[in-house]
């Protein structure tokens, strides 16, 4: 180390005060911090991102194969059901096996981004305990896993449209919005789950229970049902429009339901937002409670 | 609370500019109950989100005060020790300096980047190799990737881990890899370091190259602020102490006033001092002694024995009576005892102990060793030992002795004097007091 210390950046040291007070009363600094570790904490959910898939993919012998695994055996499982009528499901508007393996990677995507936050906060306990990093770069790179997740599952994905040679139309360009709507909509429920999951534990057992009730809701292994009480649940379940309007965006092209699509996707955008103060002003005392 | 003489954040000292870190009136409260506490973590949580949170004097049930109204400033470059028994509260300061958690009243302004030597290793993957965890641990640290590069090959020249650069964290013994974590942590150049006890890392060699790189860190102007139980080692590097006690700070000064007062509150010397001359309890015929001895007193080993102490105290050279003894000045330990028959040779045992380091043995004095025993008949004596420069540094220490005819039979016994030496300069690091005088002549046949 020479003389003097080596800054790469030569602007003033920031300077932070710590005060009990609540900081919902200052929103114009708030929303400038969020900004600020928002940008601050993206190298750092690089690193960490790279951190977790290299050690987790280094001690796996299969590797990307389970990311195959899940959705294919749920496809095989409900084909074979269904072919042999067991389970009686209605006319879908592509072969059935493509069908469920689509929809059941599209769900997976989604539990993954509501479930990872949770566990990505609870895996740091240590580190959130100890250094004070911008939390903001736990969630980032859990958004980074679930990206890379789904880019593995669209190799699925392609080679089912070819296999079955489902048409495709031009809108599969825009499906990508719609599923970060998806993954938002996950995410906005991870993060308000992520300080409470962290103090109790109830929080990560409620949501295995919660996630099986909620794919049931799902068209995910049938097809949008039109009438009765189902139907009803089904429709209000906030992923159905995101969920059906990526099946639609990527295959027909012909949206069945645009306005609760529009109406999920505020819900989703809204809610990230609003689940990001949630989890950036209550984590502080989350770390208090966790190693005192 | 006791008036401190420390800088009041309001009136700064020097220049504001050098300021790195003031802390004003903060206070934190916790629960002992795990289920209440979580339940308070989610009330805090609901006033926070509703902006109703501010500075709360008020404990709630099941609440105590982890630290209460702590105020002190950090100026560049300046390095200040937490010390206090375990619980406290430095680590939980440590923790609020570094925004972890908030105060629960008053506030902490800090400028620059606040580095925690705290957790080592902090994301270690043991899968992934020394290389790639150090970019990992050092981005948590707060580095960009082109800072880590330009550091990255003094990092691993400092944790001296060679080749095993690119092999698995796990395969590294504990030492390497906390080495690595020490080296991490150390080279991201922060403004404020907060060190909690992490310094026993790696062998006595690494060790004090820590203690060399953080002197240079103190030189270029980072300043510290650490915990130590080790008494050498937080007099070595600050200039400033604070004193927490069951959350209050008690006392604040330099370090080693500080040290000194911690050191004797910890043995609780102050508020048991012993009296001298001190007076041996009167034995009773039937009671066997309160005080049990450690040597395994014969059956009659009471004032049956034939003789028993009476008083012990100190002298100085002018014959004085010495409460406690300074350090490297002419001392007598004077004991007396009463014979009730002849012994043939009578001998003193003193040993003396510091309870401070585990109460191991300072120094042992024996008359029979040194082939000095007294034969007397019945009456009352006053035996001492004469030491022409007492070598003991300033501390508290603990007395015992142990009359005996020749070198086994003990004819009584007490153990366990309190007593503190001290000194008239503040010397205490090495082991002992070495008399000495300096000199300097010409040497004009170089």
């Amino acid at each position: 180390m020479s003389k003097g210390r080596n800054r790469q950046f030569p602007d003033p040291p920031p300077e932070v005060t710590y005060s009990p007070d609540s900081r919902m009363r200052q929103p114009l600094q708030l929303g400038q911090d969020m900004w600020r570790d928002l940008l601050a904490s993206r190298e750092l959910a690089w690193r960490l991102l790279v951190r977790d898939l290299s050690s987790q993919y280094r001690q796996s012998f299969l590797g990307i194969f389970w990311a195959f695994v899940p959705p294919l055996v749920a496809g095989l499982g409900f084909t074979v059901a269904s072919q042999s009528n067991v389970l009686n499901i209605g006319e879908t508007d592509i072969p059935y096996p493509a069908y469920v393996m689509f929809s059941m990677a599209l769900w997976q995507t989604f539990t993954e981004s509501l479930v990872g936050p949770v566990q990505a906060v609870i895996a740091a306990k240590p580190m959130l305990a100890r250094i004070n990093f911008p939390r903001e770069a736990l969630i980032l790179s859990q958004l980074g896993q679930v990206g890379f997740n789904f880019a593995i599952k669209l190799l699925l994905i392609v080679a089912l449209f070819l296999w079955f040679q489902i048409p495709v139309t031009w809108t599969v360009l825009l499906a990508p919005v719609a599923l970060i709507h998806l993954v938002a909509l996950g995410t906005a429920f991870g993060l308000l789950l992520a300080p409470l999951g962290t103090l109790y534990e109830d929080v990560s057992r409620g949501l295995a229970l919660l996630l099986s009730a909620w794919l049931v809701i799902t068209p995910v292994i049938y097809p949008t049902p039109k009438t009765g009480l189902f139907a009803m649940a089904v429709r209000w379940n906030p992923v159905t429009p995101l969920l059906v309007t990526i099946r639609e965006l990527a295959t027909t092209g012909v949206l069945s339901e645009p306005m609760q699509f529009w109406a999920a996707s505020l819900l989703a955008l809204v809610g990230l937002g609003a689940s990001w103060l949630v989890y950036r002003l209550a984590m502080p005392f989350v770390i208090e409670r966790i190693s005192a | 609370m006791i008036d401190l003489n420390v800088t009041s954040p309001t009136s700064l000292p020097q220049s504001e500019s050098d300021t790195v870190l003031v802390v004003e009136g903060i206070s934190k409260k916790f629960c002992r109950s795990l289920k209440q506490s979580m339940f308070y973590g989610l009330q805090d949580m609901g006033a926070e989100l509703t902006g109703r949170r501010q500075a709360e004097f008020k404990l709630r049930p099941k609440e105590f005060w982890a630290l209460q109204d702590i105020s002190f400033t950090l100026q560049r470059g300046e390095a200040i020790g937490l010390v206090g028994a375990n619980g406290s509260g430095k680590t939980t300061l440590l923790r609020m300096i570094s925004g972890l958690i908030r105060p629960d009243t008053g506030s902490i302004w800090v400028k620059g980047r606040v580095a925690p030597l705290i957790a080592l290793g902090a994301g270690f993957s043991p899968i992934l190799t020394g290389r790639e965890n150090i970019y990992a641990n050092m981005s948590i640290l707060g580095l960009s990737t082109q800072e880590i590069e330009a550091r990255f090959e003094q990092v691993v020249a400092f944790a001296e881990i060679d080749e095993a650069i690119d092999a698995p964290v796990q395969s590294y013994s504990s030492g390497m890899a906390a080495r690595l974590g020490f080296a991490c942590a150390i080279h991201t150049d922060p403004d404020v370091l907060l060190i909690d006890e992490v310094l026993a890392v790696g062998d006595a060699r690494f060790r004090s190259k820590c203690e060399r790189r953080l002197a240079e860190l103190l030189q270029n102007g980072t300043s510290f602020v650490l915990v130590s139980h080790f008494f050498q080692g937080i007099l070595n590097t600050c200039q400033k102490g604070l004193y927490l006690s069951k959350g209050q700070l008690v006392a604040c000064g330099s370090a080693r006033e500080i040290m000194d007062r911690y050191e004797e509150e910890l043995f609780s010397v102050r508020q048991t001092a012993t009296r001298f001359p001190f007076y041996f309890p009167v034995k009773s015929e039937a009671k066997p002694e309160a005080k049990p001895v450690a040597e395994q007193a014969q059956p009659d080993a009471t004032n049956r024995t034939g003789a028993e102490l009476v008083s012990l105290h100190f002298e100085d050279a002018a014959g004085q009576l010495v409460e406690s003894p300074v350090s490297g000045e002419p001392l007598s330990i004077c004991v007396r005892c009463r014979g009730s028959r002849a012994i043939g040779a009578l001998s003193l045992f003193v040993a003396i102990y510091l309870p401070a380091k585990d109460n191991s043995l300072m120094l042992h004095l024996s008359s029979a060793y040194d082939q000095e025993t007294f034969a007397v008949t019945a009456g009352d004596y006053e035996l001492r030992v004469k030491l022409p420069h007492l070598g003991l540094l300033p501390a508290a220490y603990t007395l015992s002795v142990y009359l005996k005819d020749g070198s086994l039979y003990v004819l009584d016994a007490y153990e366990s004097i309190r007593f503190s030496v001290t000194g008239k300069e503040k010397l205490n690091r090495g082991q002992y007091y070495q008399p000495h005088n300096w000199q300097i002549s010409p040497a004009a046949d170089l």
